[in-house]
C-alpha cells in the first residue's frame, strides 16, 4: 500500500450504478456506498468524501485515492482512511480488524494486566469508556478501529491514534476543567496525556465486549458460548466486497479463532456519565480472576 | 421430500464447530444459523459429498442413541428447513 493520496475537493455526482454494499448508521443514514469498477472501487461516505481503491498486486495492496465533498476538512478524510479504508484493506489482506476502542488494564499490583476491547456500532459508546478507563489509569489504545495481530498462539492489540474522538459532553465528563473546546455538536480531538493516558506498545488481547445497542437497558454482563460471540463480532468487521467469498470465508475462519481463544460478553449500561463508574467497576470485576 | 432424495451443502455457505454447535454463515444473504450436535454431523455428512437422506440417516442411527422413526422425522425437518433457507441443495441424479 503506498499510502493515501487526496486529491481536489469535487462534488458527489450522483453514481449510475447501485452500490454493491452499503453501511447504514443505527439511526439509518447512510455512512458508505460501496461501487465496483472493474477490479477497482470506489467508496461514498456520503458529504464527507470518495475513495477509489485501484490494485496494485496482491502483495502491495491497493493505491487510495480520496476527493474530498465540498467543504469537507482534510482531518476528517484523514480520519476516514485512518478509521475505514486502512481496516478494510486490512482485512481484504488476511488481517483481523474489528470496529471498537480498547485499554490497557493496569492490575492492582500496577502491572499491565492486558487489554479489553469494546466493540459497537457508531455512537454506542465505545470511545467514552475507552477515555473512562483511561482517566482511572488504564492507558487507551484506540478509539475506534481494534488491530489484532496473532503472534504465538497470542492475539496482540496494536496501538492506534493517540487521540480521542469526543463528542464535548463526553469530553467535559472525562476533562472538567481541563477542557478547552468550543461546544460544538461534532466531535474534538483529544490528545493522549497524563489525564488520559495512551498505550504506546501492543498488548496481548484478553477480553472483548460486546456494547448493546439499548441504551437504557440495565447494567448488565454476560459471558457469550463461542458461536454466540463469533456471530455477535461478525457485524462488526470492516469487510471491503461482500461478493468476495473466498475472502468472506478466510475472514469467517479467523474470527471464529478468535473467539476459541478470547472470551467474549455482552455488556449492557445505561448510557448515563453517572452510570460508569458502576459499569467500571463491574467490567475490572469480570477481569479478576476466580 | 424423500429420503432417497440427494442433498449437498451449498457452495455459499461456510461452517465452523465451535463448543459443540456448528455456526452456518450464509455468504450471499450474510445470515447465521447454529446447529445442534446430531444438526453438525448431518451437516458435516452432507458437507463430505452428496448422499442421500437416507445413508445420513443410517449414519446417525448408528451413532447416535435415538429411535430409528424420532431420527427421520428430525432429519426430514431440518433437511426441509435447511432447503428452504437455501444452505443445502438437492442433486437431481
Amino acid at each position: 500500500m503506498t499510502g493515501l493520496v487526496i486529491g481536489e475537493s469535487r462534488p458527489q455526482t450522483l453514481l449510475d450504478d447501485v452500490p454493491y454494499d452499503t453501511w447504514v448508521s443505527p439511526d439509518g443514514a447512510c455512512v458508505a456506498q460501496f461501487h465496483r469498477r472493474g477490479d477497482r472501487y470506489l467508496l461514498r461516505f456520503p458529504h464527507q468524501a470518495d475513495f477509489a481503491l485501484e490494485p496494485i498486486s496482491e502483495a502491495a495492496g491497493y493505491h487510495v485515492t480520496a476527493w474530498p465533498a465540498p467543504g469537507c476538512p482534510e482531518r476528517v478524510v484523514r480520519n476516514l482512511y485512518r478509521n475505514a479504508i486502512l481496516p478494510i484493506l486490512g482485512n481484504h489482506s488476511g488481517g483481523l480488524f474489528l470496529h471498537g476502542s480498547a485499554v490497557s488494564i493496569v492490575n492492582e499490583a500496577g502491572n499491565e494486566g492486558g487489554a479489553i476491547a469494546f466493540l459497537g456500532l457508531s455512537r454506542s459508546g465505545k470511545t467514552t469508556l475507552a477515555g473512562a478507563f483511561a482517566k482511572q489509569g488504564h492507558p487507551f489504545l484506540t478509539e475506534d478501529v481494534i488491530d489484532l495481530r496473532l503472534r504465538d498462539g497470542t492475539y496482540w492489540l496494536e496501538p492506534k491514534s493517540s487521540t480521542l474522538r469526543l463528542f464535548h459532553d463526553s469530553a467535559h465528563h472525562l476533562l472538567g476543567s481541563d477542557l478547552k473546546m468550543p461546544e460544538i455538536d461534532e466531535k474534538h480531538d483529544v490528545d493522549g496525556g497524563s489525564t488520559l493516558p495512551f498505550a504506546d506498545e501492543a498488548v496481548p488481547l484478553r477480553m472483548l465486549f460486546v456494547l448493546g445497542t439499548d441504551q437504557g437497558a440495565p447494567l448488565s454482563l454476560r459471558r457469550y458460548s463461542p458461536p454466540e460471540a463469533l456471530a455477535a463480532l461478525l457485524p462488526h468487521a470492516f469487510i471491503l466486497d461482500v461478493e468476495d467469498k473466498s475472502r468472506l470465508r478466510a475472514h469467517f475462519s479467523r474470527m471464529a479463532d478468535l473467539t476459541e481463544e478470547v472470551a467474549c460478553y455482552a455488556l449492557d449500561y445505561t448510557r448515563d456519565y453517572a452510570e460508569l463508574a458502576s459499569v467500571l467497576n463491574a467490567v475490572l470485576t469480570t477481569l479478576r480472576p476466580d | 421430500m424423500q429420503l432417497s432424495d440427494i442433498f449437498k451443502v451449498s457452495d455459499d455457505v461456510v461452517a465452523r464447530e465451535l463448543s459443540g454447535e456448528t455456526v452456518l454463515l450464509d455468504l450471499s444473504s450474510g445470515m447465521y444459523f447454529g446447529l445442534d450436535t446430531v444438526g453438525g454431523r448431518i451437516w458435516s455428512l452432507l458437507s463430505h459429498e452428496p448422499r442421500t437422506l437416507h445413508e445420513v440417516a443410517d449414519t446417525i442411527e448408528a451413532e447416535f442413541d435415538a429411535p430409528r422413526d424420532r431420527i427421520v422425522a428430525d432429519l426430514l425437518s431440518l433437511a426441509r428447513d435447511l432447503r428452504e433457507r437455501e444452505l443445502i441443495v438437492e442433486r437431481s441424479d
